[in-house]
């Protein structure tokens, strides 16, 4: 199941011990999570499961309370914000825009990382916001102001910009909640696209537990801050544990393949 | 009453007043009348050989305490108040002012001349224009202070002049006659002056003296004469007891401390904006007062009252008249006839 | 069933409007700059004594180029053109780019379209800072600056670190805690300044001036003094430009497009405090400029500040030397009055415009 594309050495990433609390709740325990360059990994749990805690852990934008976070064998900690934005992209859940923004200038956002710190875009910067238009599929959308997207679009715009930003790892926060049906197997397909045909590594939060299931090899069960299950669908997504989980009928749950 | 006029009477309360008044460490028991000699005489003794033209060049100290030196007699004059125009055209000097402000008016020779300051701005670019050889200000922010540093930053010479007392209004005036050469004739003016305050004061220092409340405004609070102001030794001089605020900066009274002291007369400064005695007695609470049971409510002309120029004199006459209506208070220039001595009872009440 | 799907809609070609899109940030310099120098001539040329446009041209040639013309003109005249016309028009603009750059900054750093140079307490902390200088009975000179100016800067800058530091010690998420902080210690200064004006007696006049901003009091030793920490801030503001576009997504989202966003922001807003307080102490508190100018660029080029903050700037100097050449004519009007007369409309046009919510 992992390791599909690693070329052996680091992993791409590493959580060995983690525990996050906030205050006095207890986020995250205990974790220990390896994802190898090349995988697709679906993160699946219940709200407050600690999803989204794990993804900033993993973008460096929040301090594990113990353990380390690695990628590719470095401490993130110890990686500057540039050095963390070429190596993973994230794409948000949303994102406030306070001034009229048009959809390209929001993706060309994306380059900021490779870009001339003071010369600015070059060629390369804009053919890869060119690119990234395309592969998203939202050439349409250019020229439009952000700001009067439907939710959908925006978030297709958003994937865009992670797209621009060229990243070996890929984080997405439930990339799909907007969308509608074909939209989200448009984004599925695009995300399978990223990781078999570019070797992009990718680390998904996801609601629906038939699209992660369908569209991604490996899943991680996150349910009260610790990782339940880890691994292929049908090993994970037991009718046992979508029953205690989810608190859900399995038989709602509808597993493709 | 309009906002417009409300506004303005607030900027003439400002403008006219203040500069004159606040700040005032000096008490103004310090009347200019207690001896023949006064000190201003005292320390600009005239000349014997009173010759304009041996008076340059001159160094002359302003009331900032700044040295002015003038190399020669000026002849393109600016001046930035109108007590200033006032003093210069009394001095003779008139013909060489070449510009005064929005708000001169007085004498009638001066309002055709070129206008060169606000209540707010002083316009530096049109005084070097003029080719100004002299610039009188006011001092304690009466002019832009930072308008008075960029013209002598361009060598132009200003002197700065801020009385806190009559005996200060008496001093400038020999200043600017210095500084245009008409020391003589600033003398003479002083010592009339001088004259015209101690025939008031001798004509009135016998009689009673009533409590006065002189009202600058009461459109929006009471204003009146603050501790140590020139109102109060302008009020004393005329024969009057002034109920002031107690403190030398704070011109506003609350009501009740007014009724408190009671007036015997009401003095109306701001009659020239429309308050009439009638208005005052129709005031809520003010009908306890024994100035309004009395009706003793009189408007007088804040202007000359107050205006730190030649004109005081009147402003005095108009105020013991208005204090003592039915004392003889001496006509305007009387002159020469040396007052007897009085002994202003300045700080007798 | 994974195949690809057909794209949303038809494709569109990059098309010329585009293109257009792209040259439009080097038009908008050259129109700048023609703005520029047309302020430069007018508010030199005209004022409240008339001087001949050839006199004018002659003494600006033969002064700043070095040109020998035979001087046919008063010596007065030259000194109104090069010791008062000059100076005050090259402070105008000075101000101009300080408050447009100021401004950028601190909208694009709080992500707020309404906020300005002045959001974080500096304007009122100046005003303080200068009312205190007017009522002390003390006068020195401190950089060529008086004591006016010098506690104006001063009182600038402690307000917006004493800002800065309280909005640190909340549990609010750091934007809000800054804008809340900064009313608050706002809300106190101005108590503090009512107070002084209550006290100042007849220097009232002077502190009134000075809230009401200008430039009749410029000098070459002034403008030697606050320019160069105002074209020092803008350059290196500028040369951040990257950091405020990663902002424009939020602190998250610029956290993950590789920005140290604590680093910058506190960067960022101390060089725009610095130009800000530089501004005010030469000007007094001059409003609109720093709001509207950044909109009215925004609106033609676009959010990314790499074009933004450089047309702004000039947008910011042209618009105060014209605004101040009028306020000069009208008869030494405030020059507040004309930003807002000029500004208040477009801010009203500018708020039908916003909308309620801006989530992407």
């Amino acid at each position: 199941m992992s390791g599909q594309g690693s070329a052996g050495g680091a992993t791409a990433i590493e959580l060995i011990g983690v525990d996050v609390r906030y205050h006095d709740r207890q986020a995250l325990a205990g974790i220990d999570l390896r994802i190898d360059p090349g995988e697709r990994v679906a993160l699946i749990g219940g709200n407050g499961a600690g999803k989204s805690t794990l993804l900033r852990l993993v973008a460096g934008t929040l301090a594990p309370t113990a353990g380390t976070v690695e990628l590719f064998g470095t401490g993130v900690g110890s990686l500057d914000r540039l050095a963390v934005a070429r190596r993973l992209g994230v794409v948000p859940q949303a994102a406030a825009l306070p001034f009229a923004a048009r959809v390209e200038e929001v993706v060309a956002l994306g380059r900021i990382p490779h870009e001339h710190p003071f010369r600015g875009a070059g060629p390369a910067d804009r053919a890869a916001v060119d690119a990234a238009i395309a592969r998203v599929g939202v050439e349409a959308l250019v020229g439009r102001d952000a700001r009067e997207l439907s939710l959908g679009e925006r978030q297709l715009v958003l994937i865009a910009m992670a797209v621009a930003q060229a990243t070996p790892i890929l984080l997405l926060d439930e990339p799909t909640v907007h969308l509608d049906l074909r939209h989200q197997v448009a984004a599925m397909d695009l995300l399978v696209g990223l990781n078999e045909g570019d070797g992009t590594t990718i680390l998904a939060v996801l609601h629906d537990l038939g699209l992660a299931a369908h569209f991604f090899p490996r899943l991680v069960l996150l349910d009260h801050g610790r990782v339940i299950g880890d691994g292929p669908p049908r090993d994970v997504l037991t009718p046992a544990r979508i029953r205690s989980v989810f608190g859900v009928d399995p038989a709602l749950v509808r597993l493709a393949s | 009453m309009s906002a417009r006029s409300r506004r303005s009477r607030l900027a003439l309360a400002i403008a006219l007043v203040l500069p004159i008044v606040v700040g005032c460490s000096t008490p103004a028991g310090q009347a200019p009348t207690p001896t023949p000699a006064p000190t201003a005489a005292a320390t600009l003794a005239p000349s014997p050989t009173p010759t304009p033209l041996a008076a340059f060049p001159v160094d002359l100290t302003d009331d900032d305490g700044a040295g002015v030196t003038l190399t020669a007699q000026p002849q393109t004059i600016v001046s930035l108040t109108p007590a200033t125009t006032e003093i210069l055209f009394k001095l003779g000097a008139g013909a060489r002012v070449a510009a005064t402000t929005d708000f001169d008016d007085y004498p009638p020779e001066a309002l055709g001349l070129p206008h060169v300051a606000s209540y707010t701005a002083v316009d530096v670019e049109k005084i070097v224009g003029l080719g100004a050889d002299l610039v009188i200000a006011g001092g304690n922010s009466f002019n832009d202070p930072a308008a008075i540093r960029q013209l002598r930053d361009l060598h132009v010479p200003v002197l700065v002049v801020y009385a806190r007392n009559l005996d200060g209004v008496l001093k400038d005036i020999e200043l600017i006659g210095r500084a245009v050469g008409a020391s003589d004739a600033a003398t003479a003016l002083t010592a009339s002056m001088e004259a015209g305050f101690q025939e008031v004061a001798a004509a009135t220092h016998l009689l009673d003296r009533p409590r006065v409340f002189y009202e600058l405004d009461a459109t929006n609070g009471l204003y009146t004469a603050a501790k140590d102001s020139v109102y109060e030794e302008m009020i004393t001089l005329a024969g009057g007891k002034p109920i002031t605020t107690d403190s030398p900066t704070d011109f506003s009274i609350p009501l009740e401390k007014v009724i408190a002291a009671d007036p015997q007369i009401i003095l109306l400064g701001d009659a020239a904006y429309g308050v009439t005695p009638d208005a005052v007695k129709a005031r809520p609470g003010w009908e306890v007062m024994s100035a309004v049971k009395s009706s003793a409510i009189r408007g007088v002309n804040d202007l000359i009252i107050t205006r730190p120029g030649p004109r005081l004199v009147d402003g005095l006459r108009e105020l013991a008249r208005a204090i003592h209506p039915e004392a003889t208070i001496p006509s305007p220039e009387p002159t020469t006839a040396p007052a007897v001595p009085a002994s202003p009872a300045a700080s007798a009440s | 069933m994974a195949s690809r799907s057909e794209p949303i809609a038809p494709v569109r070609p990059v098309d010329a409007a585009h293109l257009a899109r792209r040259a439009r940030p080097i038009v908008l310099l050259a129109v700048g700059l023609a703005a520029l120098a047309v302020a430069l001539v007018l508010g030199v040329g005209l004022g409240s004594v008339s001087i001949a446009p050839g006199d004018t041209i002659a003494i600006l040639a033969h002064r700043l180029l070095g040109l020998d013309v035979a001087p046919t003109w008063a010596p007065s005249t030259e000194t109104i053109v090069m010791e008062l016309r000059l100076p005050r028009v090259l402070t105008a603009m000075s101000v101009g780019v300080g408050l447009a750059v100021a401004g950028t900054t601190f909208q694009g750093l709080l992500r707020n379209p309404l906020a300005d140079p002045y959001v974080l307490g500096t304007a009122s902390g100046a005003a303080l800072g200068a009312a205190i200088a007017v009522i002390v009975p003390i006068r020195v000179v401190i950089f060529q600056f008086g004591l006016l100016h010098a506690l104006a800067f001063a009182g600038a800058l402690v307000a917006v670190y004493t800002v800065y530091r309280l909005s640190r010690t909340g549990g609010l998420a750091p934007l809000t805690s800054l804008l809340l902080t900064g009313y608050a210690v706002g809300s106190l200064l101005a108590a503090g300044l009512a107070m002084a004006m209550y006290l100042s007696g007849a220097a009232l006049g002077q502190i009134f001036s000075y809230l009401l901003g200008g430039f009749d009091g410029s000098s070459w030793s002034r403008l030697a003094a606050a320019a160069p920490l105002i074209g020092f801030g803008s350059v290196a503001i500028s040369l951040r430009a990257r950091s405020l576009d990663g902002l424009l997504l939020g602190e998250e989202t610029a956290a993950h497009l590789g920005i140290d966003v604590r680093r910058e922001r506190a960067i960022l807003l101390a060089l725009a405090s610095l130009i800000t307080a530089a501004a005010v102490a030469v000007s007094g508190l001059i409003g609109f400029v720093g709001l509207v100018v950044p909109h009215v660029v925004r609106l033609l080029v676009g959010p990314s500040a790499r074009s933004l903050l450089p047309l702004s700037a000039l947008g910011g100097a042209a618009l105060l030397a014209f605004a101040d050449l009028a306020a000069r004519l009208l008869g030494e009007i405030p020059v507040g009055v004309v930003t807002a007369v000029i500004g208040a409309p477009f801010f009203l046009a500018l708020l039908r415009r916003v909308r309620a919510g801006y989530e992407l």
